[in-house]
């Protein structure tokens, strides 16, 4: 626990100016603003590079590399050149001398002064180490890592989720950073759109900026609001990211299709902030900015394959008879994905529960904004998979702010109809869950209501990480111990594991004691 | 110059409000547009409509489809006062335009957007105008000039040019339209 930072709050409340130094108050300047939040905790890198670095989309020979250029983080302008050069530098070593490749790629003002840097001709497999360099002053050096090729014997790669900035301190990604991961998945809700919540310090530990947020320059600040958090930093400079995201990306709840021209506008603002924020590499495909292309297939040697899916920028509305999360263009591309699958195992990065949920036993769906409210969608999909005999399949999930293990079934009313993969939901970064007192009541319940639901833990935070062999796959829940300390230290609750060539998941004897609120014996 | 091709609606098939599936200069990526003529009355906008002033006589619209998108891959001129050479010192600034808009107190809407690309493809510059909201419009049936500018980054090879149309709620006409779509390059810019 930091103690000094939670009485400087506590003092802060008491003396009636919280509102003045958290973080964006009226009548601040951007800077001065800045320094506030500094002093509260929200430690940024060294201007102009405050946001940090990122690395993503990993390839047998190539990788993103990202920055933006915010001297003044929360400004909504940067006091910038129209646009600016920055040069970027990748080397064997964490000292930059081995250097393996070098350019400049200009940042204009237009992408809110961000690069994204698709560096080619890397070796398949290997680490590297990485540098921008602008206006005179140096990043931190990030570090990455190429996709390998051929026969791989082990892949290890996290998962993380929905981090509300004002629920907790992000030491799941102080964890992530430190744990020996090849890449890590994030699942969504990266930030969140509405306004302030209050209550600090005592109901939260921080604050947002403003109200709900609605243009361009608004998104900007909240990305850069999230990257105040010097551990989620930390876990961008460590690894190379896949991303997809959820809802809170736009705004709750939202369908990416069908809403008017005032929506569509803000959804664009949205989408665009997002790319300036993150190591997306875009536009391969057959859209273009400010639409990203989220959903795509990426291999990890013979041992894994990965499919990112994007289930908010094609969905209809819910509960439509012909309704689709995906998308025809997308659905078509996954079923396709599926057919042309390799002997590996084949993971889905997806963002909202897959598995039907019902909240009590005869009870409806307990939300129809995931793959319950698109059934024949997930109906034909799932039968898809079945009818093509994929083997082998493991969706990994966000969202809930809850773990949960399930059994995949092709239809999920009918136990004994064809078990076709597991789905792990991981715990979120800090987005708050139900209480301890719902979750203990109501974990039975969904146990029971669901025959497919293997497990259920609703009071913790954390992350997964996915430790990938040619015999199993093992999901280790890692779970942090307060969400109130940036420093919580990180341990691992349970692990489930599934065996290659078998459906279905096991939970490993040793952490079969571990608390949780539904558990199928 | 413009350097759009066909951004006035005014050539290839189309004449009509039902969709056509290709579009001259134009990659239909979504959807079916229809090219609409102003003179088709019947609520579509009309010659006396809130409009481009040389207005020609058709107008885009998303068709029947809720989501409607037309693409068009520009290649960056190779030399000449706005070429590479030019481009690279920083020298050349970009125009997109555009007339945006929709029926009377509906949501439907057009976007246009303009992304400039390096040689591998990569994003270096975004401009999106609309969509145009029924109350920048005042409530009435017509379209809107929407025009950004900015630097051309160095390194810029390509400009692909997205025209989206959205259809809000039910209903079967996509109602957002667009008209004299433009980008052109200037080389009287530098760093600012």
């Amino acid at each position: 626990m930091t103690v000094n930072r939670r009485d400087l709050l506590k003092a802060a409340a008491a003396a009636g100016a919280l509102n003045l130094a958290w973080p964006l108050a009226t009548g601040l300047s951007p800077a001065q603003a800045r320094e506030a939040a500094e002093k509260l905790g929200a430690v940024y890198d060294r201007a102009p590079f405050t946001l940090g670095v990122a690395s993503g989309d990993p390839q047998p020979h190539s990788v993103v590399l990202w920055t933006r250029l915010a001297p003044e983080p929360l400004a909504a302008e940067q006091d910038l050149p129209e646009v600016v050069e920055v040069a970027w530098v990748v080397a064997k070593d964490a000292g930059l001398r081995r250097v393996v490749a070098r350019g400049t790629a200009p940042a204009s003002a237009t992408l809110g002064h961000s690069v994204h840097v698709p560096v080619d001709g890397l070796a398949p497999g290997r680490t590297y180490w990485y540098a921008f360099t602008a206006l005179g002053r140096t990043s931190r050096v990030g570090r990455t890592r190429t996709a390998p090729r051929g026969k791989v014997a082990k892949v290890t790669f996290a998962a993380a989720n929905c981090q509300a900035f004002h629920d907790g301190y992000y030491a799941a990604h102080r964890g992530i950073a430190r744990e020996d991961v090849d890449f890590v998945v994030h699942l969504g809700d990266y930030i969140y759109e509405h306004g302030q919540v209050g209550g600090v310090p005592e109901a939260h530990v921080r604050d947002h900026d403003g109200p709900e947020i609605l243009t361009l320059a608004d998104y900007r600040k909240r990305h850069a609001l999230y990257k105040g958090d010097a551990s989620l930093r930390a876990a961008h400079a460590a690894h190379p990211w896949f991303l997809t995201w959820d809802d809170h990306e736009v705004v709750n709840d939202y369908s990416g299709t069908g809403g008017g021209a005032p929506f569509m506008k803000r959804r664009a603002a949205a989408y665009q902030a997002w790319f300036e924020h993150m190591p997306h590499r875009d536009s391969f495909g057959g859209s273009a900015l400010p639409d990203p292309e989220i959903h795509r297939v990426r291999r990890w040697g013979d041992l894994l394959e990965l499919t990112v899916l994007d289930l908010r920028s094609h969905r209809s509305a819910q509960n439509l008879p012909d309704g689709t999360i995906l998308g025809a263009e997308q659905k078509a591309w996954l079923k396709k994905t599926v057919d042309r699958a390799p002997d590996s195992w084949h993971v889905w990065a997806n963002s909202i529960m897959l598995s039907q949920l019902r909240g009590r036993p005869g009870g409806s769906y307990m939300f129809t904004d995931q793959w319950d409210g698109f059934l024949a969608e997930r109906k034909e999909v799932l039968g898809h998979v079945h009818a093509s005999g994929l083997e082998d399949l493991v969706v990994v999930t966000g969202d809930w702010h809850s773990a949960f293990v399930d059994d995949i079934r092709t239809d999920f009313d009918t136990p004994d109809s064809p078990l076709v993969g597991t789905e792990f939901t991981a715990h979120s970064v800090t987005s708050g869950a139900y209480s301890p007192e719902w979750n203990a009541k109501n974990g039975p319940l969904m146990g029971k209501a669901n025959p497919h639901l293997k497990y259920f833990e609703g009071n913790r935070y954390g992350y997964d990480v996915y430790e990938v062999t040619p015999e199993r796959f093992s999901a280790h829940m890692r779970v942090i111990g307060d969400r109130r300390d940036p420093n919580s230290p990180v341990s691992t609750l349970t692990t489930f594991h599934v065996d290659r060539g078998k459906t279905g998941s096991y939970e490993d004897d040793a952490t079969k004691a571990s608390p949780a609120q539904y558990r199928r014996d | 110059m413009n350097l759009v091709v066909n951004g006035d609606a005014e050539s290839g098939p189309g004449g009509s409000a039902e969709p056509v599936t290709a579009v001259r200069g134009w990659k239909v990526v979504q959807g079916a547009p229809a090219l609409v003529p102003y003179s088709l009355g019947g609520g579509y906008p009309t010659a006396s409509d809130p409009g481009p002033e040389r207005r020609g006589s058709r107008f885009f619209s998303g068709g029947n489809s809720p989501r409607t998108a037309l693409s068009q891959d520009i290649p960056l001129p190779w030399s000449g006062p706005a070429g590479r050479r030019a481009v690279d010192a920083g020298r050349v600034r970009y125009a997109v335009t555009a007339w945006l808009g929709g029926y009377a107190g509906q949501e439907d809407g057009a976007r246009l957007s303009v992304e400039f690309r390096d040689d591998q493809g990569t994003p270096v510059a975004l401009s999106v105008l609309g969509p145009v909201s029924a109350a920048e419009r005042g409530g009435r049936t017509g379209l809107v000039r929407c025009e950004a500018e900015a630097l051309v980054p160095p390194g810029a090879r390509s400009a692909r040019v997205l025209l989206v149309f959205t259809r809000s709620g039910g209903g079967t006409s996509n109602d957002g339209y667009a008209d004299a779509v433009s980008l052109t390059l200037s080389a009287a810019g530098g760093h600012r």
